[in-house]
């Protein structure tokens, strides 16, 4: 104990949801019992979002911290696996590319991967980066792996992988967690929130019918409303819509049709994109847009128009505005996921910030006090996490050669954050790629989406020229002889779930 | 495209700067197309401050593939596991920087978090106690780290302390062997061309010119090109580094012998550094002139040696700071050239390994393209930053009575440096920003150190029951002496494994 006890008693999360059990069942595994009762209040009548059903792969992470088992979660969720995203009509109608879940190729000598690849491409004898890579390779082919534990091939080292899945399923599995190590559900409608007189600290959430839920830490799951962090304590937004025009979306599910790929697929719009996610049992669709540049009903018409099966239920519209809040953590609220910002799925972020959320609140666990400094430490890193996430997504819009719509063109001539310019400025210099040993999105993905969007360094790396022409040729060759062995090698996405991880139907 | 490489690069300087960068390009660049030249003067002392290192020293030496037992022998080097920390804080004090952890996180708690409730439910040990490379050398005693990850030897970390004139002469001898030109000459002028102001030559006081498309400034203090050439401008930061001089003596080894740590004694006016190598040891006292005169200063050298004196005091001067830019036009600087910060940390030898690795990442063509400058400038310039802060910190908490020491505890301190001090204190986080080369362990050694107790700690700490708690940490606490009493003094590791040829 410490001199006086200043131990929370009671943790309130408010809303479910993907953030709000997450939270739960993190918060339930990991301090349950220990910090008082933890408990949930949610609405069935106030819908989750639920989109963002692609992930990232530092998933896997959260799910061993909680000793969760990956065949039983993606039975579970209607899971399928994810080894990158494909780019359609992005950076130029007609064009493709992949982001790929893990690095291409080896470095030789000093040179980076790419530096080598760029030289011999300048030099008319590489192929396309996706050949010097595992995931991309695997996902053309539709075939998906995990990889072999122990002893894999070294060309298995540069190959991650993520998941689709149902949300809202994905909830309800965490619930069933949550509640199974003693988080405690209430269902009702937050009306009001009571805030302490002395230092306006969150009191109490009263529900419809009158019920107060008193606690000591609130972490506010309500989605974009913001119930809490905003509507209760005014902690203001800082908006990104300058750089991410996009303020709606419409999301549908389709009846599957042909193989189950094993990536998420997004093609570039007129006055957005649409995303294709599929899952076991349904395809996941939406249609994210600008509303300045065209109507709800003419998205809705794009959207169901590129389905490739059956629509499954009419579109459901969603409204944002991208951006962060100016603290994700005001006094005794957390604020988790959409409530602590937005940022376009397009690189399935969100569900990623919620969990290094969650671990980072169990690195800057609160007592009573709420110490300001520790508090403003985990805003720093929160505030420079999303920060990271947006720049890599706005690099999507600002690079290409698009100018066919207004939204296009208004990319093309927006100015951007200096963070961003840098490093779209040194790889169209030099091919250069300088990204921190920290950040979320690491070089290989910068230059998939670079190289993807249309960037073209302007001159090469002097150090890549002193390697000896035959033995770049040899090292590449040999590369991409090993992944294109590997991968056809694999087993199919479909027979893969099946024999590890087939959810009922 | 690629239509204008670079043919031939131009090192300003030899010394420590010079050789290392020198080596690396010779390993790294030298071939028929790329051409390296050192232009050196014998009559011009190099500073060879700087003879203890941080474990990164290590990366180099492998990316040049040294052998390490060769190079322990050229250089006369010794072990290092941290540095001494005497008198700092308040006179009588002693703490340890050693380079390791306090042990694994327990339960999603951090190790310094359960030394801090330990603390709270009354336990007073010392944080230090949980310290591999603390214990060892409290003990005199060294061995490089076991591979094995479950061995309670595993888990830290050393470099080295070495003559650093011996160091810059193996590097030579490494560079000279790969292609790398040495050029003797005094460098009397500096050539720009017209057109863009880029350096075209230095011309020597025999008058031959030499000429290149890059030029590393390696020229110490004197930043001839960067600043004598350039006006790259200095960025001052004496308000909190007050030390501007220093002087420099070996002598014979005694006292405690070879120990396997650095040892940093705080003076009126400064500190002395001891650096033990397997031939004599180095002292050196950095001083502030505002506050101690220079005989004042030589006679408290002097007079707090281990052994014989083998020479007389060397003087140098300085100014805390760094080089506004550190690349402009065609001109680089690396070393001392492009700032100076106490040796304290021993962190010289760290910025100039990452100033040629930083030059390789961002290395130009002809052109220089200002865009991969300015990059490489902002990373240096956070680079120098951070490192400045982590000294700061050594200084700005402190019981001393002296007006040096007083003027120190009462600087307004860098923003950066005030926040990260205000969480500490708080309870216990470390903040890392971009940039930070010193990990959460220095960073604790130091606050913990100096005295710092945060008020308190993380409350997932209270999840384990106290009985665990108290037993987890007596076990490791026994692992760790016991594992410390289990290895060989320094002196007869380096007998056995490295011992160098002795030196006259």
């Amino acid at each position: 104990m410490q001199d006086t006890d200043r131990s929370l008693r009671k943790i309130v999360v408010v809303g479910g949801g993907t953030a709000g059990w997450m939270a739960a069942a993190a918060l339930s595994q990991l301090v349950g019992g220990r910090f008082g009762a933890i408990e949930v209040v949610e609405s069935d009548e106030i819908g989750t979002v639920g989109v963002g059903e692609a992930t990232i792969p530092p998933l896997h992470l959260f799910h061993a911290l909680l000793g969760i088992d990956e065949n039983a979660f993606v039975r579970a969720t209607q899971g399928a696996f994810k080894l990158g995203i494909e780019f359609r009509d992005w950076g130029r109608k007609g064009g493709r590319y992949f982001h790929p879940f893990g690095a291409y190729g080896a470095p030789m000598g000093l040179s980076p991967f790419h530096q080598t690849w760029l030289r011999a491409r300048a030099e008319g004898v590489a192929d396309d980066l996706d050949a010097y890579n595992l995931a991309a390779s695997a996902a053309a082919l539709n075939r998906f792996v995990r990889p072999p534990a122990g002893q894999a091939p070294p060309v298995f080292s540069t190959f991650g992988y993520a998941f689709h899945f149902d949300a809202s399923l994905y909830a309800k599995f965490l619930r069933r967690f949550a509640e199974a190590r003693g988080a405690r559900r209430t269902e009702g409608k937050i009306v009001d929130v009571a805030l302490r007189d002395e230092d306006g600290f969150v009191e109490a959430v009263t529900l419809e019918d009158g019920r107060r839920v008193e606690g000591d830490f609130f972490i506010d799951c309500s989605g974009f409303r913001g119930l809490l962090i905003e509507q209760a304590l005014k902690t203001g937004y800082e908006d990104w819509s300058r750089w991410l025009p996009c303020d709606r979306a419409l999301a549908v599910p389709s009846a599957n049709a042909g193989p189950l790929t094993p990536y998420t697929r997004s093609t570039a719009e007129a006055a957005g994109w649409r995303w294709r996610i599929p899952l076991q049992h349904r395809t996941g669709n939406g249609h994210v847009y600008c509303s300045a540049h065209i109507s709800d009903d003419e998205a809705a018409s794009a959207l169901l128009a590129g389905l490739d099966g059956e629509a499954l239920a009419d579109p459901r519209p969603l409204r944002f505005t991208p951006g962060r809040r100016r603290k994700a953590w005001n006094r005794n609220v957390l604020a988790l996921g959409l409530a602590s910002g937005f940022i376009e799925p397009l690189e399935s972020t969100s569900i990623h910030l919620i969990q290094t959320a969650i671990t980072r609140l169990f690195s800057y666990f609160p007592d009573r006090d709420f110490d300001p400094a520790t508090v403003d430490e985990y805003n720093r890193l929160s505030a420079q996490e999303f920060e990271e996430a947006r720049d890599f997504v706005i690099l999507h819009y600002a690079v290409g050669e698009r100018d066919d719509t207004e939204l296009w063109r208004y990319c093309q001539a927006m100015s951007l954050p200096d963070s961003l310019r840098r490093k779209i400025d040194l790889y169209r210099g030099h091919g250069r790629i300088h990204v921190l040993p920290n950040e979320l999105f690491k070089e290989h993905s910068w230059l998939a989406v670079l190289e993807g969007q249309g960037a073209r360094p302007e001159r090469l790396d002097p150090l890549a020229s002193l390697i000896d022409g035959a033995a770049l040729r040899g090292q590449l060759g040999a590369i991409q002889a090993a992944v294109r062995q590997t991968a056809q090698a694999l087993p199919s996405h479909e027979a893969f779930i099946a024999s590890h991880c087939r959810a009922e139907a | 495209m690629l239509d204008q490489p670079i043919r031939k690069v131009v090192v300003v300087g030899g010394g420590t700067a010079g050789w290392m960068t020198a080596a690396a390009f010779s390993r790294l660049l030298v071939s028929p197309a790329v051409q390296v030249e050192v232009v050196e003067s014998e009559a011009i002392g190099t500073v060879g401050v700087g003879e203890a290192t941080i474990p990164t020293i290590r990366n180099f030496n492998e990316k040049l593939g040294l052998d390490e037992v060769e190079f322990i022998r050229q250089t006369q080097a010794s072990f290092k596991l941290g540095i001494d920390f005497r008198d700092w804080g308040r006179v009588g004090h002693r703490y340890f920087h050693g380079f390791g952890d306090f042990g694994a996180d327990h339960e999603q708690v951090q190790a310094h978090q359960l030394w801090r409730r330990l603390r709270a439910l009354g336990d007073d040990s010392s944080l230090e106690d949980w310290s591999l490379p603390t214990a060892a050398a409290a003990l005199n005693r060294f061995i490089p780290p076991s591979p094995d990850p479950r061995s309670p030897l595993h888990d830290y970390s050393y470099a080295y302390h070495f003559d650093a004139g011996l160091y810059a002469a193996f590097l030579r001898r490494y560079a000279e062997a790969r292609g790398v030109v040495r050029t003797e000459g005094r460098i009397v002028d500096v050539a720009l061309r017209g057109a863009d102001g880029f350096v075209e030559a230095v011309v020597l006081d025999d008058g031959r010119r030499v000429e290149g498309d890059l030029f590393i400034d390696c020229s110490g203090f004197r930043a001839l090109l960067i600043e004598g050439t350039l006006k790259a401008g200095f960025e001052d930061w004496s308000r909190w580094l007050p030390c501007d001089r220093a002087l420099a003596v070996p002598c014979k080894l005694g006292g405690d012998g070879l120990t396997p740590y650095t040892r940093s004694t705080a003076r009126e006016a400064g500190w002395q550094w001891r650096i033990p190598l397997q031939h004599r040891i180095g002292n050196g006292y950095v001083y502030s002139s505002a506050f101690v005169d220079d005989q004042r200063a030589a006679d408290t050298l002097m007079s707090n040696l281990d052994g014989d004196a083998l020479d007389d005091p060397r003087p140098l001067r300085f100014l805390a700071g760094r080089r506004k830019k550190f690349w402009d036009r065609n001109v680089v600087a690396v070393g001392l050239s492009g700032g100076f910060l106490e040796p304290l940390e021993s962190t010289s030898i760290s910025l100039i390994q990452n100033g040629v690795a930083r030059l390789l990442e961002f290395f130009p063509d002809r052109r220089c393209d200002p865009l991969l400058a300015d990059e490489f400038n902002r990373v240096s310039a956070q680079e120098y930053e951070r490192i400045r802060d982590f000294i700061i910190l050594h200084y700005c908490i402190n019981q001393r009575d002296e007006p040096m020491w007083r003027q120190v505890r009462e600087v307004e301190l860098p923003d950066s440096l005030q926040a990260k001090i205000a969480l500490y204190k708080a309870r216990g986080h470390v903040a890392i920003h971009e940039g930070d080369g010193f990990a959460r362990p220095s960073w604790i050694s130091i606050y913990n150190g100096l005295g710092v107790v945060p008020e308190t700690y993380d409350p997932l700490a209270d999840r384990i029951p106290e009985a665990e708690l108290r037993r987890l940490m007596d076990q490791r606490r026994a692992v760790i002496r016991h594992a410390a009493q289990s290895i060989p003094t320094q002196a007869a590791f380096i007998a056995q494994h490295c011992a160098a040829e002795p030196i006259g």
